[in-house]
């Protein structure tokens, strides 16, 4: 299996407070993943580790078999890469901002660009710190695909923009990957817009990575049960128990993760009664998932 | 690659650019408009010749804006975005610097030039009487080297970040400070003079500035 | 003819589409020969990852219910009157089961139930 994303043990350090640590990515080739995970968590700092922005403090990155940050040049020539905020020059026009851009990449494609232009309705003569929020999302969305790149990084490409564009960016993006393999890494702490589009998740807690899986494993394993009858105290449990919020006079409601639907007969063992399984999306997911790390005793210091 | 880039200087600069092109073309015009006047006199040639040691230092003084100009702009915009989209394009650090540095010096070829021609129409129509002499070749020259270190100076502070330009600018700050605080207690140490010493008289970097910059001399 | 995919749903969305489009054929909604839009298409439309389009048409290749082919798109194939029968008993299953499941929350019985199904159908009919 090859990864169009790896880090192995990545490390890295900002100021007293902020620490990235021990993180293992694993980004498959031809995945849409979600980067998900809440604003501070170090989302951006992976993003600009992984792209040879900051030097990584310890461990190593591997970007489409290149190794980072030596080879940076050779990844990001496969990269499109739209960061948290926009980047380019203002003081350029549209036009001149694609003509800019498309001289760096080998595998620019003007008639892809010209036909983003018009679908999104950018003028090209206008300046870029003339365009409106949602121009300059649309903007960056299309310099990135226009270039033909292999990967796609994208740092909160719809944070602020409103739903109608939101949805442009979004239907470009899928349309991009319909035509071409590429990877999509798509940070963001919009959930449900990544709960449509990913097929991978990684959750992202502190600096450190809490959960890497298939959506759609990530989705079925996290059950909220509501369970009467069962002793305070539980011996071995075949799945993980997450939570357990007790109620007085009703079920007790637990959240448990790795549920599989014959675990019912687990409860018969113990003398009490599952009344019902709960479907959590993945929102529901993410914010169980994160108060239980949260919770748990973390490692040493 | 590089026409990009140059594209992207030419943009940022070109409106002071466009104004250093007419200084340098008419610089060397207008300073010799009283010289046929001042021939006509006795003590015609030192006259002039003094009057254009006066102007002197409108040259280099024009070559260091230049140069600051073309540097400070080819780096402005990256500064602004933290040097993110520079980062994020897929050359290395080293060879986006080259283009940019060349970019500049074919930008300041331009007001070079003109200096050049302004100096070369200048002397062409006016009359020197014996024993006088015109350099138009040789000021042009001279120009071209001052604003090219200018320019290079400049350039080396403002491609690094915004800390390596506070260091440069802590240090310049620090010296003032400590020339004062050695006045108040009476020392003989002249700080700035011996810096000034060592930048600017020969064999220091910037010996080119100082000096007579002479378009008619003996 | 998507408007009930729900990301939300524990249900996979590929799941989703294939049985919405399950039901469409079943039902004649769509005939056979008729085109499946494209995955292109259909992923930008929906918003969602065009491999989750990819795996629905496969898995309605593999039950017989369209053929893709190379390069012309996907169509919907001949399906016997019977198989249709069967799907479409399946979907109301299906209904039935999600309705009992609610009812059974809500803790409405058997016979209560009997009583307003009957009372809806034959205010349906009217």
């Amino acid at each position: 299996m090859s990864f169009a994303i790896e880090t192995r043990d990545l490390g890295y350090r900002a100021g007293k407070t902020f620490e990235l640590r021990d993180l293992n990515l694993r980004v498959p080739r031809g995945a849409i993943y979600g980067y998900l995970g809440p604003n501070g968590s170090g989302k951006t700092t992976t993003i600009r580790l992984l792209l040879g922005l900051l030097r990584p403090g310890a461990g190593a990155i591997t970007v489409l078999g290149h190794a980072i940050p030596a080879e940076v040049p050779r990844a990001l020539a496969r990269t499109g890469y739209v960061p948290e905020r926009p980047h380019l020059y203002p003081s350029l026009t549209v036009e001149e901002s694609l003509r800019y851009h498309a001289a760096f990449f080998p595998g620019w494609d003007q008639r892809w660009a010209d036909e983003l232009l018009s679908r999104f309705g950018l003028a090209r003569t206008v300046l870029l710190s003339r365009l409106s929020k949602g121009e300059t999302g649309k903007l960056l969305l299309l310099q990135a695909l226009a270039q033909s790149p292999e990967l796609l990084v994208l740092d909160e490409p719809t944070d602020g923009l409103d739903p109608v564009v939101r949805r442009e960016v979004l239907t470009a993006l899928l349309d991009y990957v319909a035509q071409r393999d590429a990877t999509v890494f798509i940070s963001s702490h919009l959930v449900h817009e990544l709960e449509r589009i990913c097929d991978w998740v990684g959750v992202m807690d502190r600096g450190r990575l809490v959960a890497e899986m298939p959506m759609q494993s990530f989705k079925n394993g996290i059950k909220r049960l509501r369970v009467r009858g069962a002793p305070a105290l539980l011996g071995d449990t075949p799945f993980v128990v997450l939570a357990r919020h007790f109620v007085e006079g009703q079920a007790e409601t637990w959240i448990v993760r790795g549920w599989q639907a014959p675990m019912t007969q687990y409860f018969e063992g113990i003398g009490a009664r599952v009344q019902e399984v709960i479907d959590l999306d993945l929102e529901e997911g993410f914010v169980e998932l994160l108060s239980t790390a949260r919770t748990a005793p973390r490692g040493e210091g | 690659m590089f026409r990009a880039i140059l594209f992207t200087q030419w943009k940022w600069a070109r409106l002071p650019l466009l104004l250093g092109i007419v200084a340098a073309f008419g610089l060397p015009l207008v300073v010799v408009q009283p010289l046929p006047s001042l021939f006509a006199e006795d003590a015609g040639a030192s006259l002039a010749i003094e009057f254009m040691a006066s102007f002197g230092p409108m040259f280099p003084l024009l070559a260091t804006l230049l140069g600051l100009i073309l540097a400070v702009s080819a780096w402005a915009a990256d500064h602004a975005g933290h040097h993110v989209y520079a980062l994020s394009l897929p050359l290395p650090r080293w060879q986006l610097v080259l283009y940019r540095l060349g970019s500049g010096l074919t930008l300041l070829a331009l007001p070079l030039l003109a200096l050049w021609f302004g100096a070369l129409l200048a002397t062409s129509i006016i009359d020197l009487p014996a024993g006088v002499r015109a350099y138009p070749s040789l000021l042009g020259l001279r120009f071209a080297l001052a604003t090219l270190v200018a320019f290079a100076l400049f350039f080396s502070i403002s491609a690094g970040t915004t800390r390596t330009a506070g260091v440069v600018l802590g240090t310049i700050v620090g010296m003032l400070l400590a020339q004062w605080a050695l006045a108040l207690v009476d020392s003989d140490v002249n700080l700035l003079g011996t810096l000034f010493d060592v930048l600017f008289v020969w064999p220091g970097p910037l010996d080119i500035f100082s000096g007579r910059w002479m378009l008619i001399d003996v | 003819m998507f408007d009930q995919i729900d990301p939300r749903s524990a249900v996979p969305l590929y799941a989703q589409i294939a049985g919405r489009l399950k039901v469409a054929i079943a039902s004649g909604e769509l005939r056979a020969g008729a085109g499946l839009p494209s995955v292109r298409q259909l992923a930008g439309q929906l918003r969602i990852n065009p491999a989750t389009v990819v795996q629905a048409y496969r898995d309605l290749e593999t039950e017989g219910f369209v053929e893709m082919r190379q390069g012309a798109g996907t169509f919907v194939r001949e399906v016997a009157p019977d198989r249709r029968t069967r799907e479409r008993d399946r979907e109301g299953r299906r209904l039935i089961r999600t309705m009992l499941a609610e009812a059974r929350r809500l803790g409405i019985g058997a016979e209560e139930l009997r009583t307003l199904l009957l009372e809806e159908l034959a205010g349906g009919a009217a």
